[in-house]
């Protein structure tokens, strides 16, 4: 087995879900499907609001490449089409759409691309795009234009790791649909012209393991366990995990030939070109002390709220969170809607936060800063606002796991103290530029008029010049004029 | 793999409880003025720490709860000779807790070990107090009497053994002659060793700034001991004798002015371990340790800075 990263940690599940079942949610009575897609231009609406629409209909697109369309999650009504809170760190608002369901859930007719083995690359990718597919695992970034930037590759990683403790979506999913999972790879197979396949597996996921191992007929297709631990699901660390290969810094896996997908991707790009159902739904975990852990299939746009009350949640003031323990984001109201990127949601009773105290420099951040940093040294640039100094210890490797955050003593908050050391630092050169644009355009006037200066005086001196030169030859002139008439004079003199 | 503390204040309640054997072996062969001078330390850093709070406009209670100042007051205490006047600790621990941390913005911020500050500062200006410990076993009557009568008892009073081997040998004589042994130095060196093997277990203290300090000890021993084996201490005594295992388990350790790389942990904790041979064989001072650690702690910014570990990817 191997440990290649040696820093991280091992966090207990400390809400274990019980039951395997992934639990239909009922159709939700409204959805509310944002327009704004991680990254990429704002979708636009290709319905208008009384308009029917069927599960599964296109309801906004652009042509931006990044951009996935989207599609109705029920079939209803198209009832506004206004700004909404979506689940955001900042409570943002951001269009969506919002549909009412009609209780049927019908299906719109969708030909799908057929055989996959007999389709080309490109009309593959199209169909992933077209189907609405991103990286599921969390940071949802379109799985088509991660797939397009492709050259060569030679080792397709499906990332089966949890991406942090406590969720067990991939984990429900892959005891459920092994069979899709290993079929979904296989057209990633085919897209990617891979050599290999390693599925990269949690050894806290028997089942699961055993599920894939038996459903799995490509010789291709290599199923890896690695030791569970927090961090390894993150690209690079699952990378050096599994292939022992570290990344640089400043290059992306691709242009080493490997290419990383969520085991829940696999899955979703199955569903798309084989059963020819565009992303409609996932599975959520929603776990904390406050509920009954479980998974859920769940239509995207259905709020919080109609998920989490079917985890029977207690009756205390509840304290909600989308996506993990570790790197999940609070959210403000159970109203927002569920996305393709939730694969958590964490329903806590309120507690009194932990008091933060000095920090100590006992180095216990050291010790499991996957990427190998210095946070306590960090912190003090942070604190200080230091950010060229922060950058010189490497404040741009963090990938703000929280790792140094749970061993603090102090209960420090480190990685916000280097979240907002990194936005200080974005501002700062932004601001660096501008100055720097200011004064070479400042700089580049005043040689210009400098230079317009001096050619002005160059222009006149010539000018002067030449203006002599023609006064000197027009005195000449005037001279042998002169001296003509003279002679004339002189000759008419002596003729008389 | 790593312990995860609820907070910093019970990480410093495990350094005291992990103090408790060296202390008991302390009580045991020199008596009850060890306690007498723990009470009194650690009553006047809390006063002192909670009246530079209130100065500084800080809040009191978290401070003093998180223990640490009651950390300095007992390092030091078990760092003065036993029958020191009342007055040598109080004035030692004040200044430690004020000069060693308050001024500089309390804990966490302070560049040098506070309890090694009043250390120092305590030899430089009592050398007579400092340097008179208790020979044998002293009873409570006698302790208070000594510690606040200051009421100096020839009969409870003797040099450590440090101090006596420095003086025979600046007499002529050589090792052989003499006999380092101290059967009660060695006991109490040995609880701090078992002491700070919890804290190694417990993952208080990584191990090493420990293992650095004993190998710079051994080594600049080993190699002065090649030199002349008659005149100077062997490799052995040095490691048994004055304050070695508790510099090297709970002084050195001190995360706050220590060194935090690994690679500059190791470096920290063998400049120590061989400046304190150093002092010990050619200083003016029987022990070195709370020299040692004030100079290499003035070092630590640079050897952290040039001791960075690999990042991920660069």
């Amino acid at each position: 087995m191997l440990d290649a990263f040696n820093n991280g940690i091992v966090i207990e599940n400390p809400y274990p879900v019980t039951q395997v079942e992934i639990i239909q949610a009922p159709l939700p009575d409204k959805v509310v499907l944002p327009l704004q897609q991680r990254i990429g231009e704002e979708a636009e609406p290709c319905v208008k609001v009384g308009d029917k629409v069927l599960t599964g209909q296109l309801i906004a697109q652009t042509p931006d490449k990044f951009c996935t369309p989207i599609h109705a999650s029920i079939s209803g009504t198209v009832v506004a089409i206004d700004q909404q809170i979506i689940p955001h760190k900042s409570g943002l608002k951001s269009t969506c759409i919002t549909l009412e369901s009609d209780g049927k859930d019908e299906w719109i007719e969708n030909e799908g691309v057929g055989d996959f083995l007999h389709c080309s690359r490109e009309t593959l990718l199209d169909y992933v795009q077209q189907s609405g597919i991103i990286g599921l695992g969390g940071a949802g970034f379109p799985t088509h234009s991660k797939l397009r930037c492709l050259q060569e590759c030679q080792t397709l990683i499906i990332n089966a790791t949890e991406c942090e403790p406590g969720i067990s979506c991939d984990d429900a999913m892959m005891q459920h649909n092994a069979r899709e999972v290993v079929r979904g790879i296989e057209v990633l197979l085919h897209i990617t012209k891979a050599t290999q396949v390693i599925i990269a597996i949690e050894d806290d996921k028997q089942e699961a393991y055993h599920e894939l191992l038996m459903f799995n007929h490509n010789e291709r297709i290599l199923i890896q366990q690695i030791p569970t631990k927090y961090t390894s699901g993150a690209e690079k660390l699952l990378i050096k995990t599994v292939l022992n290969i570290e990344i640089p810094a400043e290059e992306l896996a691709i242009d080493h030939g490997i290419l990383c997908q969520n085991v829940s991707t696999a899955k979703a790009i199955f569903d798309a070109v084989v059963d020819n159902k565009p992303l409609v739904s996932r599975v959520v975990t929603v776990t904390g002390d406050a509920v009954t852990p479980n998974n859920f299939e769940v239509r995207l746009g259905a709020s919080f709220e109609h998920i989490v009350a079917l985890a029977k949640p207690n009756n205390q003031p509840h304290a909600v969170r989308m996506g993990g323990m570790m790197m999940g984001v609070d959210v403000a109201s159970l109203a927002v809607p569920i996305c393709k990127i939730t694969n958590c949601i964490f329903v806590n009773n309120v507690k009194a936060k932990e008091v933060v105290q000095e920090c100590i420099r006992c180095g216990q951040c050291n010790q499991v800063c996957p990427v190998g940093l210095l946070p306590q040294q960090l912190y003090w640039y942070a604190k200080s606002e230091n950010t060229e100094k922060a950058m010189d210890y490497h404040l741009s490797s963090c990938i703000e796991c929280r790792c140094c955050d749970v061993v603090c003593p102090s209960h420090l908050p480190l990685a916000e103290y280097f979240s907002f050391a990194k936005a200080l630092y974005r501002q700062e050169t932004q601001t660096q530029e501008k100055v720097d644009n200011a004064r070479e355009r400042f700089e580049y006037r005043e040689y210009r008029l400098e230079r317009n200066k001096t050619e002005r005086a160059e222009m006149m001196a010539r000018k002067k010049e030449e203006l002599k030169q023609k006064m000197a030859n027009d005195k000449a002139q005037k001279d042998k004029i002169a001296e003509a008439m003279a002679r004339v004079k002189k000759k008419n003199d002596s003729d008389i | 793999m790593i312990a995860i503390f609820s907070s910093t204040s019970q990480m410093m309640r495990q350094v005291i409880y992990a103090l408790a054997l060296g202390i008991g072996a302390s009580y045991y062969f020199f008596g009850w003025g060890i306690i007498a001078q723990i009470i009194l330390a650690v009553a006047t850093a809390i006063a002192v720490e909670a009246l530079f709070l209130k100065i500084r406009k800080m809040p009191i209670a978290p401070a003093i709860g998180d223990g640490s100042a009651a950390l300095t007051g007992i390092l030091l205490a078990i760092s003065v000779p036993s029958i020191a006047p009342w007055w040598v600790i109080v004035v030692g621990v004040a200044f430690a807790i004020i000069f060693g941390k308050q001024l500089y913005g309390g804990l966490g911020n302070n560049p040098f070990n506070p309890a090694m500050l009043g250390y120092a500062f305590l030899l430089i200006s009592y050398p007579l107090q400092m340097t008179t410990w208790a020979g044998d076993f002293v009873n409570l009557s006698q302790a208070l009497d000594v510690i606040f009568n200051l009421n100096v008892v020839d009969a409870l009073s003797g040099a450590t053994q440090l101090d006596e081997v420095k003086t025979q040998l600046a007499l002529g004589k050589s090792i052989s002659e003499l006999s380092v042994h101290s059967t009660a130095q060695a006991y109490i060196n040995a609880g701090f060793l078992l002491g700070g093997l919890y804290l190694l277990i417990r993952r208080i203290i990584f191990w090493h700034i420990p293992v650095a300090f004993l190998a710079g000890i051994v080594i600049t021993a080993f190699f002065l001991s090649l030199n002349d084996v008659e005149y100077h201490l062997p490799t052995q005594n040095h490691l048994m004798l004055g304050g070695t295992m508790l510099g090297a388990f709970f002084i050195a350790t001190d995360p706050v002015s220590a060194c935090t790389t690994p690679k500059g942990r190791l470096i920290y904790g063998f400049l120590i371990g061989m400046l304190v041979v150093i002092i010990r064989t050619f200083g003016n001072y029987p022990d070195g340790i709370a020299f040692a650690v004030l100079l290499i702690n003035i070092m630590v910014p640079l050897i952290d800075y040039y001791t960075q570990p690999k990042v991920f990817g660069k």
